[in-house]
């Protein structure tokens, strides 16, 4: 298990979600120097952005529910990117995102973009086992559009049994068709 | 320096309480509930109870970050980020701005502070064990550090009082290892925690219990008529509850002693020292700076409590310096700020469950199981380490995060993370740490803070010992969990040093000679005993189970012998 993982499964045992920063804070130590957040200023150019948004809306899809785009996850990813990540995060997902370009995404068809973001998939299994301080494009992508939907208004209504102050703590027997609480 | 040391009738006090966390609240509601007037200074800004929890009712989609740390909190917070959690915007602004308030790391130390009324009673994890017999008596036993002057038996009524008041939950087992307490009922163990607890107990003969926490699950009327009620299960704690549903300083034990209306609460004031007369021979008051015009002043009293946290408490020591004692106040023996002690986190292992695929949970725990200790017990002996580790931990279902690290994407994929997921589950250990005279913290002696006030610098760090107990924490983990017949059995262990359990203590010891220690047996500073240090300073040995119900359980016990000791005027 590499590091990362490690943290993961921590992570699972608080409740909490990985952040790069964090990885950041651990590493103060190790680096004695204080972090550098006036890292470069981060944004994507406005084709960047599109696949982003495409790529978010692939993920998670509009069905009969919301999808991606409609709640903002595109500008929420962006936003992410900048304000949590540092500069070697910012290089892997625009490497990431240069592959898209180099593959003409956006002029490719459903199927077609399918097929790139699943072998995108597949590589990113080999990158993740190799140790290292950054995160695959695929990887991130995934986990900011997923963070961006499932904790978005529209998206966590949409999705799960949203219930701000329950009351009551009890062991239950599944419901047909039950959905995850969100509390 | 602009001193103000006129000695009025506005600034002389019964008591005066120095910190307003965990242990000074708890200070303070005894002694005023006693008849005294007390004075409670606290560094930090004031948070008033439900009014300030400025995050506690905000939706998720209300969190900018999503629980996620910003480069600018992990900057600002670069030591209370090191923390799971800590760096979120749900809590952030209320722990401490490192970047303002630095130290010195010699060796690594994961310092966790929060400045500010409650301190850290306002994000502790709650879990409230007593110590067992054995606690006390290991150390004379094993001949590590320096005997307890106290038993279990001396605590134990003081136990009762604190349970009491703060509100425990939790099960009964009967167990030498882990003594009951005074209990509110129970919250749940879910379906495969049950199952779990009944495999340990079959195969091992080790005992599986809820764990035991301090959130109302049926408030007595010592609660509601504070303003507390029953916990609503939303498990956001950390932010301050609105209802007051867990204990903290801010909804107990601070409204408790207002109501006497013998308090008075000082904010934004550190303690910088402690003023020690060298006619009548003892402690007359302190010397408070304000945080924000640098004013000086000083207060007086006939008796002071020391609750600043175990390393502020021991940095203010050291640094009240006067020709009785040149070596800081109370520091004969050479103790203070020594033996420096934490319990081991971040090491353990999870699994995934399969099956329970019907059971699912209404409502958040804000709790875990627990593990008692094993190790070292009863008929247990293990050559490789002294004493031992328990464990907490817990099976959920897993949510759509789950998608993250999984294949797919698309409709169907989005579908399903809507769905509760698999059962897993996580355990991890808190191990007990030796005491040892060079794990300590001083003062530089050249650094300062912005108030003049020397840094405090950390050179400490983990025995052979504790990593031997790390070892057996990762391995029994593992072995607990596939025993049980749980699949994918994977330990961790995070990189970690002395600080991140977040439960310093030992800097200024209780023992029987004052040549070998800093506090007598009822925290009284050998040489001047109308000084009192009741918070995790006065630990000669640490346990393996989380230490605030103890702190609280001597910081009233104190109380009660400070408060008897000055009507026979023996203070
Ligand atoms: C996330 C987290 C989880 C935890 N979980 C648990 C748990 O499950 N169980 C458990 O038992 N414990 C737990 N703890 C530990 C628990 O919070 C501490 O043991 C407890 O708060 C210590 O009490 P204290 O009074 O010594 O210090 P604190 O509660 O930290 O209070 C010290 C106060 O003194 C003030 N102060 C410091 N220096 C000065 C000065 N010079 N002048 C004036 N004021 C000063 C500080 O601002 C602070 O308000 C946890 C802590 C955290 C942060
Ligand atoms: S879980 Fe209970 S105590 Fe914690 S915040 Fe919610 S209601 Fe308050």
């Amino acid at each position: 298990m590499n590091r990362r993982e490690v943290i993961k499964s921590v992570a699972l045992m608080f409740g909490g979600t990985l952040s790069a920063p964090t990885l950041m804070a651990m590493n103060h130590w190790e680096q004695n120097s204080p972090i550098p957040t006036t890292s470069a200023a981060f944004s994507l150019t406005e084709q960047q952005r599109k696949i982003v948004a495409e790529v978010a809306e692939m993920i998670i899809p509009r069905t009969n529910t919301v999808g991606a785009k409609d709640v903002g996850v595109p500008a929420f990813i962006e936003m992410m990117l900048k304000d949590c990540y540092l500069q070697p995060d910012h290089q892997r997902f625009l490497e990431g995102l240069t592959s898209l370009e180099q593959l003409k995404f956006l002029e490719l068809n459903e199927g077609e973009r399918r097929g790139a973001l699943k072998m995108m998939e597949q590589q990113t299994k080999e990158q993740m086992k190799v140790p290292s301080k950054t995160v695959p494009f695929w990887r991130l992508m995934k986990e900011l559009t997923l963070l961006g939907y499932f904790t978005s208004e529209a998206g966590i209504k949409a999705s799960f049994e949203y219930v701000q102050i329950p009351g009551k703590l009890e062991n239950i027997k599944l419901k047909p068709n039950q959905k995850l609480y969100a509390y | 320096m602009n001193l103000n040391i006129k000695v009025t009738k506005e600034n002389t006090f019964d008591a005066i309480v120095v910190g307003s966390g965990m242990t000074g609240g708890f200070a303070a509601k005894e002694l005023t509930e006693k008849g005294m007037k007390v004075l409670m200074i606290e560094r930090g800004k004031e948070i008033k109870h439900v009014q300030d929890y400025d995050t506690a009712m905000k939706q998720p989609w209300e969190i900018e970050h999503r629980g996620k740390t910003t480069l600018v909190s992990a900057e600002e917070r670069w030591a209370n980020s090191r923390f799971w959690g800590l760096g979120s915007e749900e809590v952030v602004n209320h722990l401490t701005n490192d970047k303002e308030n630095p130290y010195i790391e010699k060796r690594p130390f994961d310092w966790i502070r929060a400045y500010h009324t409650g301190g850290k009673s306002m994000h502790w994890g709650r879990q409230s064990y007593r110590w067992n017999k054995q606690d006390f008596e290991a150390n004379a036993k094993e001949g590590i550090g320096i005997d307890w002057p106290i038993r279990y038996e001396d605590l134990e009524p003081w136990y009762t009082h604190v349970e009491k008041f703060v509100g425990v939950s939790g099960q009964k087992e009967g167990l030498d290892v882990l003594p009951d307490g005074h209990f509110l009922p129970p919250m749940p163990l879910f379906a495969p925690e049950a199952y779990f607890k009944k495999v340990m107990f079959d195969k091992f003969n080790r005992p599986v219990t809820v764990g035991r926490v301090a959130n109302l699950t049926q408030p007595q009327a010592i609660h509601t008529e504070l303003g507390r009620a029953s916990c609503q299960y939303r498990n956001k704690c950390a932010r301050g509850c609105p209802y007051g549903g867990y204990y903290s300083s801010l909804s107990g034990a601070i409204p408790a002693a207002m109501r006497t209306k013998r308090l008075t609460v000082l904010h934004d004031s550190i303690v910088a020292e402690i003023i020690y007369d060298d006619q009548k021979k003892k402690a007359v008051g302190v010397r408070v700076i304000n945080q924000h015009n640098h004013l000086v002043t000083d207060y007086f009293a006939k008796i002071i409590f020391l609750n600043a946290g175990s390393i502020n408490t021991a940095a203010l020591m050291l640094n009240s310096k006067s020709s009785r004692f040149p070596n800081g106040f109370g520091n004969d023996s050479d103790q203070v700020g020594r033996n420096l002690m934490d319990h081991q986190l971040g090491a353990g292992a999870t699994a995934s469950i399969e099956g329970f695929e019907d059971d699912y949970v209404y409502g958040q725990r804000p709790n875990a199981l627990y593990i008692p200790r094993f190790r070292n017990w009863g008929n247990d002996k293990q050559t490789a380490y002294l004493r031992g580790f328990g464990y907490q931990g817990g099976a959920s279902r897993e949510g759509w995060n789950r998608g993250v690290a999984a294949d797919g994407f698309g409709g169907d994929f989005k579908e399903n993370l809507t769905k509760p997921g698999a059962w897993a589950i996580s355990i991890g250990g808190f191990g007990e740490v030796l005491p040892d005279p060079n794990n300590r913290m001083y003062l530089d002696p050249d650094k300062k803070d912005k108030w003049g006030v020397p840094l405090i610098v950390f050179d400490a760090a983990f025995s052979d010992n504790d990593r031997a107990i790390r070892k057996d924490i990762i391995a029994s983990a593992v072995e607990m969990l596939e025993t049980a017949g749980f699949k994918n059995a994977t330990p961790y262990d995070r990189p970690t040093h002395l600080g991140l359990g977040i439960h310093d203590m030992g800097t200024a010891r209780m023992g029987r000679d004052p040549k070998t220690s800093v506090l007598n047996s009822f925290n009284q500073v050998h040489d001047s005993k109308n000084v009192f240090v009741t918070d995790g300073a006065a630990m000669a040995s640490a346990s393996c189970v989380n230490p605030s119900i103890t702190y609280m359980a001597l910081t009233a016990r104190a109380v009660d012998h400070a408060v008897k000791s000055l009507k026979k005027r023996e203070l």
